[in-house]
């Protein structure tokens, strides 16, 4: 078994149509199961030309379905797992506009990921690049992450998920501003730090869900870091325009994989639980390890 | 002038019972573990068991050894069978015989507590009998007197007491405690002898519906154990600091050898590593076993639903308030 996945780098809706419905219709003659992962206006395109013969397409729009790296991968995987044993044919259509820079490294990323989240399936997914509409870097990044180029013959451009996430995490800055609230973290029950980001959360104006799930990544950090890290352990809280961050930091060493906590584990009982469902819960999750010691950086917007 | 009075009006905002599938939730009553049972109290324990009965009743009887208080059990059976009476207490074992003779514990047949010559149900005689007992108690050197009895065989059986009759026993009983600031009483039912609609009609004449005491309780969280789902009840927040009490608690409750539930309805927050914990404990049971979770609050099944119950083999989602559920037990 291994994994399909390419990217095709084409111009306007025509151009998307002569690529996307042969992809489409391959996978249905294979019996295999079809999902389409579009914008508009290719999504509605795609149903019109199919037509009759796309009754058992999954059309799915990429507004709704890519909003957040680390869920979309999560969801992706949920639809292969429901599949097996049948193999995913899947169309699939990023949404690069509307994100800051800081986002797009990690849409970015993702694509890098899929090649290390699907690995052990027979999954075939072909990611569709507009290149009259997409800037020149994120073409680029395209060829860096899919193995295969549709159209294009070999690859050489491609580059190892690890390295590339590396390569990601080479470009991260971690400022943090001087006038961070520090919160020193002694005592292994956290019911009060829980408390104090709850209120830090309300005074930011975080809805109801968005503040509970920020108190559960902040909590899991905090204990990781009381279970494995060095003393002093501490939380950082400042806010940076829109966006609330919490940063957990302890005075230990950890050398955390590039991949570390993206990979979706087989269960609760899996290495890394704790590591995605902090990513999942928050929008931007950073680590960072140094000198100074190891640091989780959890970033949530308003 | 007066003291602003709580219960008043209609925006009393106490805690509502716990939904545990028999009572309906009716936010007048109070829910209170039997250690703080207090004087005024007209308390309630429908119990699925004898395992609830007995650790109910027991705590209560022999609180009221240690603390210098009349207990007054009404019943036919001996009195060293009762309930919390075959353990030591202090470290002492429980001499009945003395206790009987000095007048702290009084066991009172149904016939001379509430049955007329006849031997028929007389429902004004409980109170009678409470009444008489109370006002000889302060002179006798007590502080307070705790009266308990089973209603169970006044409701099954021949000669079976209509409902009418028993509760207006039971007005008579609680107008006789309530106003009082040395009664207390515990009107128990098995609740398999009776209706769902006959227990709610004569849960209704109490003002406390009494249970175990909490295995746990920090003030942050609080673990309960349940008898009918067999399991716990979680309130509060489960995090690190908490989670070999629950280990604990859970390995003890799963020596049952019944498949047990978790009432997650007031668990207000679960660390990762509950979930973990959860998981764990899921897996050490049989392949075809669940461990079950009922009434799950929103906070705790988003972040289930994030992780995805995939992730969480051998938990299942019980009772729940929200549609669409199954409840998987028994």
């Amino acid at each position: 078994m291994t994994l399909d996945h390419a990217a095709c780098l084409y111009g306007g809706t025509d151009d998307f149509l002569t690529v996307a419905v042969p992809f489409l219709r391959a996978g249905l003659e294979r019996e295999e199961v079809v999902v389409a992962v579009a914008e508009e206006p290719n999504l509605g395109a795609l149903r019109d030309v199919l037509g009759p013969d796309g009754g058992t397409v999954a059309f799915i729009d990429s507004a709704g379905f890519y909003r957040h790296p680390i869920h979309t991968l999560r969801d992706y995987q949920a639809i292969a797992k429901e599949s097996a044993p049948r193999r995913v044919c899947a169309l699939a259509e990023p949404v690069w506009s509307g994100w800051t820079e800081r986002q797009t490294l990690e849409w970015i990323r993702y694509e890098s990921l899929i090649n290390v989240v699907f690995a052990d399936t027979d999954a075939q997914a072909m990611c569709m690049y507009d290149t009259g509409r997409l800037p020149e870097d994120i073409l680029f990044a395209a060829r860096r992450t899919h193995p295969g180029l549709v159209r294009e013959g070999a690859n050489n451009a491609y580059v190892d998920p690890e390295v590339f996430a590396a390569g990601c995490d080479r470009r991260l800055t971690f400022d943090r501003p001087g006038h961070a609230e520090y919160t020193a973290i002694e005592s292994a029950d956290l019911h009060r730090l829980r408390a104090f980001v709850a209120g830090r959360a309300e005074r930011h104006g975080l809805g109801r869900q968005a503040a509970r799930n920020l108190v559960t990544a902040v909590n899991e950090a905090a204990a990781n870091a009381l279970r494995h890290g060095a003393p002093p352990v501490g939380l950082w809280t400042w806010r940076d325009g829109d966006t609330l961050v919490c940063e957990v930091g302890d005075h230990g060493y950890w050398r955390a994989g590039p991949l570390t906590g993206f990979v979706p584990p087989a269960s609760a009982l899996h290495r890394g639980f704790g590591l995605w469902t902090v990513r999942l819960l928050v929008d931007l999750v950073e680590l960072r390890s140094g000198w100074d010691g190891t640091f989780v950086r959890m970033h949530v917007h308003r | 002038m007066g003291f602003p009075n709580p219960g008043g009006g209609v925006g009393w905002t106490g805690p509502a019972p716990t939904p545990d599938g028999h009572s309906m939730d009716a936010p007048w009553f109070a829910k209170r573990p039997v250690s703080d049972v207090r004087p005024g109290d007209h308390g309630w324990l429908a119990y699925a068991g004898a395992e609830e009965r007995d650790r109910v009743i027991g705590t209560f009887v022999r609180e009221g050894l240690r603390h210098n208080e009349k207990v007054v059990y009404v019943t036919d059976a001996p009195a060293d069978g009762l309930p919390g009476l075959d353990r030591p207490l202090d470290g002492h074992r429980i001499d009945v015989g003395a206790y009987t003779r000095i007048g702290q514990l009084r066991v009172i047949s149904r016939a001379d507590a509430c049955l007329d010559r006849r031997g028929a149900f007389e429902p004004a005689m409980l109170a009678d009998t409470l009444g008489r007992e109370l006002g000889g108690a302060f002179a006798e050197g007590f502080r307070a007197v705790r009266l308990t009895t089973d209603h169970s065989w006044a409701l099954s059986g021949p000669g079976r007491a209509d409902l009418a009759q028993m509760l207006g026993c039971e007005h008579r009983v609680g107008d006789t405690v309530a106003p009082s600031t040395m009664a207390m009483a515990i009107c128990q039912v098995d609740r398999r002898t009776c209706s769902g609609a006959e227990l709610l009609a004569l849960r209704d004449t109490h003002e406390v519906l009494i249970e175990v005491d909490p295995e746990f309780d920090d003030g942050v969280l609080r673990i309960v154990r349940t008898f009918e789902p067999h399991g716990l009840r979680l309130e509060g927040e489960l995090d690190g600091a908490r989670h070999t009490v629950l280990a604990e608690r859970l390995a003890a409750v799963n020596r049952a050898g019944r498949r047990v539930h978790l009432d997650v309805a007031r668990l207000r927050f679960i660390d990762l590593g509950g979930l973990n914990l959860l998981a764990q404990h899921a897996l050490a049971l049989p392949a075809d076993e669940a461990l079950v979770l009922d009434h799950l609050a929103p906070d705790v099944e988003n972040v289930i639903e994030m992780v995805g119950w995939r992730r969480l083999p051998g938990l299942v989602r019980g009772a729940g308030a929200a549609g669409g559920t199954e409840d998987l037990g028994r």
